[in-house]
């Protein structure tokens, strides 16, 4: 879920100091009753150092450990585990390997396909939403209920649908075709699965933030484009997309980061299978780590996957900051 | 702002929206309703093909088997304590580190929230192997808090964003006056913000427990003794066990569903404002 919110005021930061107390109220009493600014500080740091040290201890540290990691020989003994020398042979090993590369190419893929099926129908969605009037809220109310839908719940739930025998799709299938066919044991239609299943789970979370987006246009730009003479078509190209740009930029920089990262449905619906035909990074990682016991490798291959990850949020927030700038002074 | 259509084509425009959100309905209830109605099928009626729609001799059956054989209320209950302490603790950090960020003039704010912002993108995969060594190094694997600290951590840093989203639109007068009448910081930020703050903690806190309620990868990492399985862990292992019992198991996928359902409809609003909110403000 995270992030989108969040990546949303980002490209502006650092963020522009509240208009401080310099032009707010003169204070009852007349007296400068104004506490001092570095008193300020010290209670925001007392505040802030709770939460802030939790991160730090919790999320930072282990990210530097998981680095050193990645370049360690690690033995796990009773309890606990001992590093034995350091080595950089981890990441020569996991770039080489046709598993890793395999792995990166099918998460790349899937992500690709995912965020883009789910922008054009949730774009798509989001129309039809805006147009429904009453019914409105019922209906978004009922997208949530997918979305809100434990991963693993749906990964079960699909895979009973797709499943091989009796699943309800495979008979429909069979009905089309005129045999059963075998959706999750064939590795293009297992992809084509999985592609199913997180589209379904995830085209109304898009639905809801580009539906955010179209409520700001201001009507008087349709008044504008309909006086013009626009037709349906070109208003939507011309005026109501250039407009959502900025929203749909950061409904898909989130997709983008959650649809990398994917585990639980590969783990559930397809165990990776068939063969490694829908192995994630993620999945890759835990492999590596938890049925080889390959501590330094399993890190290095997360590391891989967190550098990717990093590089793309920087990547993107510096492309569609560019392009904001561009398009307001335009 | 409501859109013009030309006024000929109104009445086809309207049934093309209108079935465009039953399709939408359709598609987004259609498989919720499969895993419901076969949750009260019989074994056979269950692999039956064609499937049937509508169970023929419902049953409860499943539900007892889910419940007594396979011990889903366990993990109910661990996923109830483990989701609403993280939840409770993500709200009590956040809010006032929230408030700092907002309100305070803290040195590198801006350094801060691009971190934070970083680090809720980060990809679980890369957090697992560190804590997996340093939970076992410290005995916390299979234990609450082996999964509570770092359900905390993970959601922290989104919680944070939209604190101090919501707080930065809190009139400064408020508490100025508060400030005046003698009130210290800490009184001030008790009895007059955190009343305000109530829609902002909705949305935090709703957030925070789907996102810990359905979190597998840690869960099923750090807790995969029977005794402190969550709900999903629980779920994604029925199938390895046996041949999959889809009964047994869509009675417990449709029991760990109610909870979070009943959540998100109860605060739906707050969720489709969370979503939105910040995207508004930037």
């Amino acid at each position: 879920m995270n992030a989108v919110t969040s990546s949303a005021t980002v490209p502006r930061s650092p963020a522009p100091p509240p208009a401080g107390p310099r032009t707010g109220p003169v204070p009852r009493g007349g007296g400068p009753a104004r506490v001092s600014r570095r008193k300020r500080a010290r209670t925001g740091w007392f505040f802030a150092s709770p939460a802030l040290l939790t991160i730090a201890a919790v999320t930072v540290f282990p990210v530097l450990f998981s680095v050193v990691l990645s370049f360690a020989d690690v033995r796990l003994e009773y309890g606990g585990f001992r590093l034995l020398s350091l080595t950089g042979d981890h990441y020569a090993a996991v770039l080489s390997s046709p598993e890793w590369r395999h792995a990166l190419l099918f998460t790349f893929g899937f992500t690709a396909v995912t965020v883009l099926l789910e922008l054009v129908l949730g774009t798509a969605a989001a129309l039809v939403l805006e147009r429904l009037g009453a019914a409105r809220g019922w209906v978004l109310a009922v997208l949530l209920l997918p979305w809100a839908l434990i991963n693993v719940v749906a990964a079960q739930l699909w895979g009973y649908l797709f499943n091989g025998t009796y699943g309800g799709l495979t008979w429909l299938f069979e009905q089309i075709l005129g045999h059963q066919p075998d959706i999750l044991g064939q590795p293009a239609s297992a992809m084509g699965a999985m592609v199913v299943v997180d589209v379904w789970k995830t085209t109304p979370f898009v639905a809801i933030v580009v539906l955010a987006g179209l409520m700001l246009i201001p009507g008087d730009v349709y008044e504008a484009a309909e006086i013009d003479g626009a037709g349906a078509w070109t208003t939507f190209w011309k005026v109501t997309l250039p407009q959502l740009r900025p929203i749909m930029a950061i409904a898909v920089l989130f997709r983008i980061l959650q649809a990398f990262g994917i585990f639980d449905l590969p783990f559930v619906l397809t165990q990776g299978g068939p063969g490694t035909a829908t192995e994630s990074l993620a999945i890759l990682g835990y492999k590596t780590l938890f049925q080889n016991l390959d501590i330094g490798r399993g890190a290095a291959v997360a590391t891989t996957s967190a550098v990717i990850v990093i590089g793309c949020c920087l990547l993107f927030l510096r492309v569609f900051r560019t392009q904001a700038d561009e398009g307001g002074r335009a | 702002m409501n859109r013009r259509t030309p006024a000929s084509g109104i009445r086809r425009y309207l049934n093309a929206v209108n079935l465009g959100g039953l399709a939408m309905v359709v598609l987004s209830t259609l498989p919720l309703y499969w895993m419901i109605a076969s949750s009260f099928k019989g074994p056979g009626e269950i692999s039956a093909a064609p499937p049937g729609l509508v169970p023929e001799s419902a049953t409860l059956g499943n539900y007892a088997e889910a419940f007594v054989r396979n011990g889903i209320g366990r993990y109910l209950l661990n996923s109830v304590l483990v989701s609403s302490v993280s939840t409770v603790a993500v709200l009590g950090l956040s809010f006032f580190a929230g408030y700092a960020l907002a309100r305070t003039p803290l040195r590198g704010r801006g350094a801060i929230m691009t971190t934070l912002l970083m680090l809720s993108v980060f990809p679980p995969i890369a957090l697992v192997v560190p804590l997996f060594l340093l939970e076992r190094q410290l005995g916390l694997l299979n234990s609450y808090a082996g999964l509570i600290v770092p359900y905390v951590a993970l959601n922290l840093p989104f919680a944070i964003w939209i604190m101090r989203n919501y707080l930065v639109g809190i009139p400064r007068e408020l508490e100025e006056a508060a400030t005046v009448d003698g009130a210290g910081p800490l009184r001030t930020v008790l009895t007059v913000i955190a009343p305000l703050a109530r829609p902002g903690l909705f949305t935090a806190g709703i957030f925070t427990f789907t996102a810990t309620w359905a979190e597998f990868l840690l869960a099923l990492t750090f807790n995969s003794e029977d005794g402190h399985r969550t709900v999903p862990v629980g779920i994604a292992l029925f199938t390895s066990q046996y041949t999959v019992p889809y009964g047994t198991l869509f009675a417990g996928a449709v029991a760990a569903t109610v909870p979070i359902g009943v959540l998100v409809m109860i605060f739906r609003r707050s969720i489709v404002s969370g979503m939105t909110s910040g995207a508004v403000k930037g």
